[in-house]
């Protein structure tokens, strides 16, 4: 059963790992290009030139620039991301304290989003032209124009500021008298998960949408959906059953092109609800200077897409069985 | 020097040569009047491009003006009971005519709304053509030379590109070159031509297999002839489609880099007034001033959308069921 070959398989696999080794090696160069060294928090006006200098030997800075280059490559593939100079730990621990808040959220998310998103698509692209789907087209892209931290602030306005139903920031109840058992603390964090995720799948959704509309339509002019309609079933078990199962596939590589932009929604709207994840390491880094730390989560966001975008490829095989990879190489 | 007998004859050939293209053009323009989704666009994308061409006309107040005070020059100053009362909610009349509005500095919302429309206009424009720019044409070689070195390299250089997440990696841009709208523009087109060249990327490779690609180059056009003369006619329509979203995409970055500090702020945009509601720290308290930028980021993107869908429906004419 196996459509993909193995010589391709490996030939993707390499490949994917020299473009992360590209993109570190564009992180570098980009990083290091920043104004201001991550150094200068840590020097106070009082201090001679040799407190100076040992600082500066300390971080490794006077050492040649590939001599620190082929450091940085040969540490980062070896899990040494190194210390953060802001936060004084390891920036590794960072990450792993980090990525699962940011997982729990975006996470849901995703797979909110995309179970919305193509059934809505599926709707408008089998009535492609009608009322409804003119309607419910243009206003999912007039709330797919809206910049995601203003709709959160809308979103907090009324829910938090007016009606007060729903917590506006952070991920557990700020109190001491808090009862830390693994349902409390579960029925916490989706309470204040609620109102950051009701804002981004209220814009994410429209994303896969968009991609499952058109080739939705597509396959409605295919031989096995006449050939369905002949058979005498009903017009919704053609729509779910025979179509909207072929026209699924390109949403499935659409999903990467979703996920950048989940990315992307979770540096703002981290940042707007205070959510302590990725989005708001890497503001708070970047903006601080804190290089190490940024590095290492723009790596491990990089190291996330390139793997994914290795997956789809896979996957897409299983999916259609005409696409063939590896065929004419 | 042009006698009048050559002077026909330049237009008889003009008209020859051009009638066929206004005939095509009308009636793309006909079926794409046919969807109000288009047309509503249009109309929103003109009434803003006149705000940023004449804005004097259409803002009740010169960028100046201040409320309680008026238009320069000012010989009075601000009481504090009137400082107090900023930012002011929509009032008619005396003291003040201010029909959004004023924020904490006493300027007028929609002055400022109708006067950010040009900034918007700009960012939106020039960044979806310059990602046109860089990525159609990536595209086209990319799918013309597909499964060659060179289309290898081109889709591994999107690969790496994909990998760096879009509004970090903006920001980091910005901060290297230098926050202005200039290179704000040319970081969002870094980042967002890759889209527009996967996609470009896929229609030539169908297209390259057609019978009249076929027949250019038996006729013995060059490569780059039938790149550019031949299929790219066909996907041009595309990639309008894409440079619109590009421009919604753009429109909406630039408020998000704002709202993160990283703007411009010597000039006036939607994106700068949202930041400063947050820096005054008056998002819940005064909803005249949260609404209006917002919506007109909002409305300008989906103008954009709209065009752009529309496109897509003139070039790809689909089954009307």
């Amino acid at each position: 059963m196996t459509r993909i070959s193995g010589t391709y398989l490996a030939k993707r696999i390499v490949v994917s790992y020299l473009t992360l080794l590209v993109i570190m090696s564009l992180l570098f160069v980009l990083l290091r290009s920043m104004p201001g060294s991550f150094i200068q928090g840590m020097i106070t006006p009082g201090m001679t030139a040799e407190q100076i200098e040992r600082i500066r030997q300390e971080w490794g800075l006077n050492e040649p620039l590939w001599k620190q280059y082929i450091n940085f490559m040969v540490n980062y593939q070896t899990g040494n991301f190194g210390r953060s100079p802001t936060q004084n730990t390891e920036v590794w621990s960072l990450i792993v304290r980090r990525m699962p808040r940011t997982i729990v959220l975006f996470g849901s998310v995703f797979i909110v989003g995309f179970v919305i998103g193509p059934l809505v698509g599926m709707y408008l692209g089998w009535w492609r032209g009608s009322t409804k789907d003119k309607g419910i087209f243009s206003s999912s892209l007039f709330v797919y124009s809206m910049p995601a931290f203003w709709i959160s602030w809308l979103f907090i306005w009324v829910f938090n500021y007016e009606l007060d139903w729903l917590p506006s920031a952070f991920m557990f109840t700020q109190y001491p008298e808090f009862e830390w058992t693994a349902f409390t603390i579960m029925r916490d964090v989706l309470y204040h998960m609620a109102l950051p995720m009701l804002s981004l799948t209220f814009i994410g959704w429209v994303g896969s949408m968009l991609v499952m509309r058109p080739t939705m339509n597509n396959v409605t002019d295919e031989g096995y959906v006449f050939l369905a309609r002949a058979k005498g079933l009903s017009e919704r078990t053609v729509m779910i059953k025979h179509a909207a199962r072929n026209a699924l596939i390109p949403v499935v590589t659409g999903a990467i092109v979703s996920l950048a932009f989940l990315i992307d929604g979770s540096v703002i709207v981290e940042q707007v609800f205070s959510w302590p994840g990725m989005g708001a390491l890497i503001i708070s880094a970047v903006l601080s200077r804190d290089f190490p730390t940024a590095q290492a989560a723009f790596f491990m966001i990089a190291v996330l897409v390139v793997v994914m975008r290795l997956l789809t490829d896979v996957v897409y095989t299983y999916l259609d069985p005409r696409i063939k990879f590896g065929e004419n190489n | 020097m042009a006698t009048d007998n050559q002077d026909t004859s330049n237009l008889d050939s003009f008209k020859r040569r051009w009638e066929p293209r206004i005939e095509r053009f009308r009636r793309s323009w006909d079926r794409f009047t046919e969807h109000k989704m288009g047309v509503i666009g249009l109309v929103i994308l003109v009434v803003y491009a006149v705000w940023s061409i004449i804005p004097g006309v259409f803002a009740p107040h010169s960028l100046e003006w201040v409320a309680y005070l008026g238009e320069p020059p000012h010989n009075a100053r601000l009481t504090g009971e009137q400082i107090r009362s900023l930012p002011h909610p929509p009032a008619f009349g005396d003291p003040f005519f201010a029909p959004l509005g004023t924020n904490q500095a006493g300027e007028g919302i929609l002055t400022l709304v109708v006067h950010s429309a040009s900034t918007a206009m700009y960012i939106g424009l020039a960044a979806g053509l310059l990602s046109s720019l860089v990525g159609v044409p990536l595209g086209l070689i990319s799918g013309f030379y597909g499964d060659t070195w060179i289309d290898e390299t081109i889709q591994r250089i999107v690969d790496v590109m994909y990998g760096l997440p879009f509004l970090p990696f903006l920001i980091v841009l910005v901060a290297v070159r230098g926050i202005n709208t200039t290179n704000i523009i040319i970081g969002i087109a870094v980042t967002s031509w890759l889209n527009n060249c996967i996609v470009i990327r896929g229609e030539t490779l169908s297209l390259r297999e057609r019978s009249f690609v076929e027949s250019a180059k038996v006729a013995g056009a060059s490569d780059t002839r039938i790149m550019f003369r031949h299929i790219m006619p066909s996907v041009l329509p595309l990639s309008f489609v894409y440079l619109a979203s590009d421009a919604a995409g753009a429109v909406i970055a630039q408020a998000s880099l704002a709202y993160l500090g990283l703007a411009d702020f010597t000039a006036d945009s939607w994106g700068i007034m949202l930041q400063n509601i947050q820096a005054e720290g008056y998002v819940f308290d005064a909803w005249w001033w949260l609404i209006p930028p917002g919506l007109a980021i909002t409305l300008l993107a989906t103008a954009f959308y709209f065009v752009g869908f529309s496109m897509e429906d003139v070039t790809n004419p689909q089954r009307d069921s």
